[in-house]
């Protein structure tokens, strides 16, 4: 009876310890739901790839160990603050489709049950999923939509770390006032009236519609002459007349804000139709795809496009050269902006939840708030991420910046982008005027 | 001048192009007095015919026009055969809904087994190049071999149907399929026939227009509603009026090109902030509306 008796204690005894033990277990073992939704198909499907694989590779880097990474979250091994906890990422293909983006929220939030969204890129389908998120009080961060209008409704669930689209279009002015003043690397002086004449083209949806807004903004307050402004649909089959439309005006800039295929038939067209302006200008997306340079090829040698990211910047960041190899290998392509931009708002979310060592909202809210991430651990060529709590802009990442990039044909053959502003990080002298098809 | 000269250049190419979309509709509708709404999606199947079997092949999409004028014959045959057939029987409503579904069953269809991307034609003999002829004109090569085979397309179908013993039975089945029957012409084997030429016709077309337009699997509804347009104005079964109507809804398309002219020769600033590219179809379904109401019958139409 005795012995009976002790094995039953040493029996409880056990229990207990492990009854104790359990708790801690799941604490350890818990993951971090991460929703990320992108564009996996449709026209800017291309871009999704790379979204999706810079988000991956983030969160590799996140839940692994790697020593010679000079990263804080590639020391930890997933949450440092959690146990350990791993990041988990459910993705979700919006098509492009803002009610589509929304139903895909709302099926993360309710049965998921994630922790936060990343997301969406295209800045239509960005609002639509942000306003889901506030709703149901679940922070959301967004790496790459552009859309100045984003961050200015008084969102409090949700975080921007990619500079917008006001910024990029003042980059874009600052060129061409550069170009006048003979500042840019490679160019003499142009007189104003030979750039004077604008003319642009954005798809139709919420990024495009502003980029045009910001466009006709700084053509007034810089005094260029904006003669035409239109907007076509992203999935447009055809579009010859815009394009005539465009010559008609006879531009010696032309501007577009495209998404990929659209940004690749806008410019077969422009060939088709022999238009030559003197400069060609991109507001990234489209125009910096690999697909774009792809099908392309020589054709694009001399357009300009805003960028965030660049291989060159590889050159001076070695964070940036070390993460370009993993993603390499991974895929088979450099970095991009998108991929860079992916990676990047993923690792915000890491630093976020590290920092919030919770997964309970008001703490994420809280820390994504407070947050500072440094410089020297981006990819991204920007001071670092920190969000704006006061003013008109709520949640903007103050801390970066953009570049401008020109596709140039480098001595190997291939075609590459240089950069060719801001003009104390330039690579190469800029190709100018554009030289034609 | 350039503009003007160059909006009307491009539109009647255009013109040319989309009545060679409209002419398979026309004539299925001829024979048979059904309307086809999967016109658009027979469209989609030829311009993925033409740029696989290029891709598959490794040879220039204009050779692959055979392959898709086959490929589109069977589909009509066997869309006929298997399906059209039996809807003849019930009533109107139910030729509607079921052509409407038929074109619901290609979109999936496509949907399942090319995913909703866009895929273009980006080498090619034609691809890329164009032809400035001077005073504005500049005709992309691609458009213009599309322009050219259209005509041909034409030629021969109102040959067929007006200088052949086939086209003569074709006719007669049009006009009274019972009494063409009693005379021993075969008007199933007829009804067949329309079906396959207009499929070929539109699938021809399509492999045609994939040099210059992106496909994916919802390109169809677009082209079906301009067909419509132009069967409607052309006049329903009319082979000429399609083309002639074809030419006038290009020339429509090209709206904003004349816009732009006006603008910028009276230099009116305000003309320059109207969106017509944005409205560019809208024009087309304008055209339609007036047509049913003024002229049901079309231009040309010979029918009721």
């Amino acid at each position: 009876m005795n012995r009976l008796l002790r094995l039953a204690s040493v029996g409880i005894a056990l229990a207990a310890v492990l009854g104790l033990m359990l708790p801690v277990k799941a604490f350890s073992a818990e993951e971090i739901k991460i929703g990320v939704i992108y564009p996996l198909t449709g026209g800017a499907a291309a871009a999704g790839r790379e979204l999706r694989a810079g988000a991956e590779l983030a969160a590799e880097i996140a839940n692994g160990v790697m020593a010679d990474l000079p990263m804080t979250m590639a020391k930890n091994g997933g949450i440092k603050a959690m146990g350990g906890a791993k990041i988990n990422l459910i993705f979700k293909d919006h098509e492009g489709n803002p009610t589509v983006g929304a139903d895909l929220a709302k099926k993360l939030i309710l049965d998921d049950k994630v922790h936060g969204i990343l997301g969406c890129y295209h800045s239509s389908v960005t609002k639509t999923v942000s306003a889901v998120c506030e709703q149901y009080g679940v922070p959301m961060i967004n790496g790459s939509s552009t859309s100045p209008d984003l961050t200015m409704r008084g969102f409090k669930w949700f975080w921007r770390t990619t500079p917008h689209d006001k910024w990029f279009t003042k980059d874009l002015f600052e060129l061409l006032k550069g170009l006048t003043e003979g500042k840019v690397k490679g160019v003499k002086a142009v007189p104003k009236k030979d750039i004077e004449v604008l003319a642009a083209a954005c798809e139709n949806t919420e990024w495009g519609s502003l980029v045009t807004e910001m466009i006709k903004l700084f053509a007034g307050e810089y005094e260029f002459k904006l003669r035409k402004t239109l907007l076509y649909a992203d999935k447009a089959t055809d579009l010859s007349s815009e394009v005539r439309s465009l010559k008609a005006a006879k531009p010696d800039v032309m501007l577009f804000a495209s998404y990929t295929s659209d940004a690749i038939l806008m410019l077969k067209t422009l060939k088709a139709e022999k238009a030559g302006p003197k400069i060609i200008w991109g507001q990234d997306a489209g125009f910096e795809t690999p697909e774009f340079r792809n099908t392309l090829g020589d054709d694009i040698v001399g357009i300009l496009t805003r960028t965030v990211f660049l291989p060159q910047v590889v050159e001076v960041k070695k964070v940036a050269g070390q993460v370009n190899r993993m993603y390499k290998a991974k895929t088979g392509n450099d970095l991009s902006g998108a991929s860079a931009r992916s990676f990047t708002g993923l690792q915000t979310w890491v630093h976020v939840i590290e920092k919030a060592g919770s997964t309970v909202p008001a703490e994420i809210q809280k820390a994504a708030n407070a947050i500072e991430i440094p410089g020297d651990e981006l990819v991204v060529p920007w001071a670092g991420v920190k969000f704006s709590t006061t003013g008109d802009e709520l949640g903007q990442n103050v801390l970066g910046s953009g570049l401008i990039g020109q596709y140039q044909k480098a001595k190997d053959g291939k075609v590459a982008l240089e950069i060719v502003y801001p003009f104390d990080v330039v690579t190469a002298d800029m190709v100018y005027p554009f030289p034609g098809w | 001048m350039d503009l003007l000269l160059g909006s009307i250049a491009a539109g009647i190419v255009l013109g040319m192009v989309i009545a060679l979309v409209a002419l398979g509709l026309t004539i299925i509708f001829g024979v048979m007095e059904i309307v086809n709404f999967a016109h658009g999606e027979f469209l989609m199947v030829g311009m993925y015919t033409g740029l696989l079997t290029a891709q598959a092949t490794g040879t220039d999409p204009i050779f692959t026009l055979p392959v898709a004028a086959i490929v589109g014959f069977l589909l009509g045959v066997i869309c006929y055969a298997g399906f059209i057939k039996f809807l003849i029987r019930g009533p109107m409503v139910a030729q509607l809904l079921g052509t409407f579904g038929l074109m619901l069953f290609l979109r999936n269809l496509a949907l399942l087994i090319f995913g909703s991307s866009d895929r273009t034609v980006h080498h090619g003999i034609l691809v890329g190049k164009s032809f400035d002829i001077g005073m504005g004109i500049i005709l992309p090569a691609t458009k213009a071999a599309a322009a050219g085979l259209s005509v041909i397309a034409f030629l021969a179908v109102w040959l067929l149907m007006n200088r052949t013993k086939i086209g003569k039975a074709l006719t007669a089945t049009a006009l009274n399929a019972q009494a063409a029957r009693y005379m021993g012409i075969p008007t199933e084997k007829m009804n067949a026939l329309a079906w396959g030429i207009g499929g070929g016709s539109v699938t021809v077309a399509g492999a045609l227009i994939v040099n210059f337009w992106a496909v994916n699997p919802f390109m169809g509804l677009l082209f079906t509603m301009i067909a419509f347009t132009v069967v409607a104005l052309g006049g329903f079964g009319s082979v000429p009026g399609a083309f002639f109507a074809g030419l006038v809804v290009g020339l429509i398309m090209e709206i904003p090109g004349f816009w732009d002219f006006f603008t910028y020769t009276f230099d009116w600033p305000w003309m320059a902030d109207v969106p017509m590219t944005s409205l560019k179809y809208m024009w087309i379904y304008v055209a339609y509306f007036v047509i049913t109401v003024i002229r049901p019958r079309g231009l040309f139409g010979w029918k009721h």
